[in-house]
């Protein structure tokens, strides 16, 4: 491993996420170009830009959903994918363990509780039952979902099941946690409450990466901006200086639809 | 012949009918299963092949697919016909209930949404777990009332293992109704049929009920 390891060259923290030069096309259609970015420990990245821009491709390329054509994909370091070569299936599954994703579709089992939802994976796992049953309880609670835990998720409203989702994400104790616009399927009246647990967690200090439309929560939540467009990062830096002094035309351009 | 002897002698081929009918479901229902796997297989010959099977047990007629099981080994290889015609009925009938179920399969793990795979994925659920725990459940609750639907079909299809004249229920009634120049055993066959029927309607409606818990 130690060879796989950048970190140990360097004589540094590695970040729990760094990508160099990702390429992605779906047959002709270039939607990756170029993508570099690195998610330190602790911080919260918003990624903004309009619908196609390859925000969500880039989160399913880094939580393997999505095969990506060239580049590196580090974790913690080492590489899961070296210059478009994935490494074993092993590594990846050993990958897999640092990261959670939430779904813009919550994507919860229907035919589970609330609580096998969140436990199951850890106890697949081979995690002890108990501790995965009171730690998802302490979750459940955190998520403000206190004595749902046996609703199904057709009985929730979808701004609980999100919290589900992200309480399942959390249950697996990942290092970072993805979220692909967590809030864009649910009723406005609903999206508050998805948001407000993101900014919780963000106090927490848990390390995100969040896709999203909302500009304000993006604004104020996460310490780092990238404006994507066309497969391409046009922008990124400190919040305030990419939503209040944009200094590219189309970031402009973009933002300018946001504030009407 | 009074009434009551023919409806006795005619619960005497019960046995069979039941005999049919459950080892062809004890069969068929995990045979179908692979079918469907093997004609979504990503490798393009296999699923033809599969494809190509389903479609002619779908398309020729139960009857003559019974006869060919039956008497095609004779045709062919000249061995004789077997003794105990069960074996060649249950062989007939699970194959082609079988390629029925496998489509019912198909379409239902095709309706189920992709991101219940990718949600497993992530959360590091196993090819297999996947399957087992996410899929199938989901899938059996959604292809119920399909397999009810085959399954009181297959209680009427036993009737026609009279076209190897296997000693079931009907092929008994036909054989008194021949000799006695009566309709009365085709009465007491439908009579049969339909209470065979209920029950499987009952049954199956409380597998069914016993799913509602989710949506």
């Amino acid at each position: 491993m130690s060879e796989n390891n950048v970190k140990a060259d360097r004589g540094e923290t590695p970040a729990i996420l760094e990508i160099r030069n990702l390429q992605k096309s779906f047959s002709s259609l270039s939607v990756l170009k170029d993508i570099s970015l690195r998610v330190e420990r602790g911080n919260v990245i918003s990624i903004i830009g309009p619908s196609g821009s390859g925000k969500s491709t880039l989160l399913r390329c880094a939580s393997f959903l999505e095969t990506a054509d060239g580049g590196d994909i580090l974790y913690d370091g080492n590489y899961a994918m070296r210059d478009g070569v994935y490494a074993s299936k092993a590594e990846l599954n050993r990958y897999k363990t640092l990261f959670g994703l939430v779904f813009q579709n919550f994507n919860l089992f229907p035919h589970y509780s609330v609580l096998k939802n969140v436990t199951e994976a850890p106890i697949l796992h081979g995690e002890n039952r108990e501790e995965v049953r009171e730690r998802a309880m302490e979750i459940l609670k955190k998520m403000g979902l206190e004595g749902r835990e046996n609703a199904y998720p057709y009985q929730l409203s979808g701004g609980q099941q999100q919290r589900v989702a992200i309480a399942r994400a959390l249950a697996m104790r990942p290092e970072v946690l993805y979220f692909d616009e967590p809030t864009s399927a649910l009723d406005p009246e609903l999206t508050g409450e998805v948001l407000k647990v993101i900014r919780q967690l963000a106090e927490e200090k848990m390390t995100m990466v969040v896709v999203t439309h909302e500009m304000p929560f993006a604004k104020a939540v996460s310490n780092h901006v990238i404006f994507m467009d066309s497969g391409v990062i046009v922008e990124q830096g400190d919040p305030a200086n990419v939503f209040e002094n944009p200094r590219e035309d189309r970031t402009k351009q973009f933002l300018r639809v946001f504030e009407r | 012949m009074s009434l009551l002897t023919m409806i006795i002698k005619m619960s005497e081929g019960l046995g069979k009918t039941c005999a049919i009918f459950f080892l062809t479901l004890l069969f068929s229902l995990p045979l179908g299963m692979i079918v469907a796997l093997l004609r979504m297989s990503k490798v393009k010959i296999v699923s033809m092949i599969t494809r190509f099977f389903i479609t002619i047990l779908r398309g020729t007629p139960l009857m003559l697919q019974l006869l060919a099981v039956t008497y095609g080994p004779y045709y062919l290889f000249g061995t004789s016909v077997a003794r105990n015609k069960l074996i060649p009925v249950v062989i007939a009938f699970a194959i082609n209930y079988a390629a029925y179920f496998a489509e019912i399969y198909r379409g239902g793990i095709e309706s189920i949404p992709v991101g219940q795979y990718e949600a497993a994925e992530v959360l590091g659920y196993t090819k297999l777990q996947t399957f087992l725990r996410i899929i199938l459940p989901q899938v059996i609750k959604r292809i119920m009332p399909s397999i009810t639907n085959e399954v009181v079909t297959l209680v009427k299809d036993t009737s026609m293992a009279f076209t190897v004249s296997y000693q079931e229920m009907f092929t008994i009634g036909k054989q008194i109704a021949n000799s006695q120049t009566s309709f009365m055993p085709f009465v007491v066959a439908g009579v049969f049929y339909y209470v065979f029927n209920a029950i499987v309607d009952y049954v199956m409606g409380r597998i069914e009920k016993r799913m509602d818990y989710y949506r």
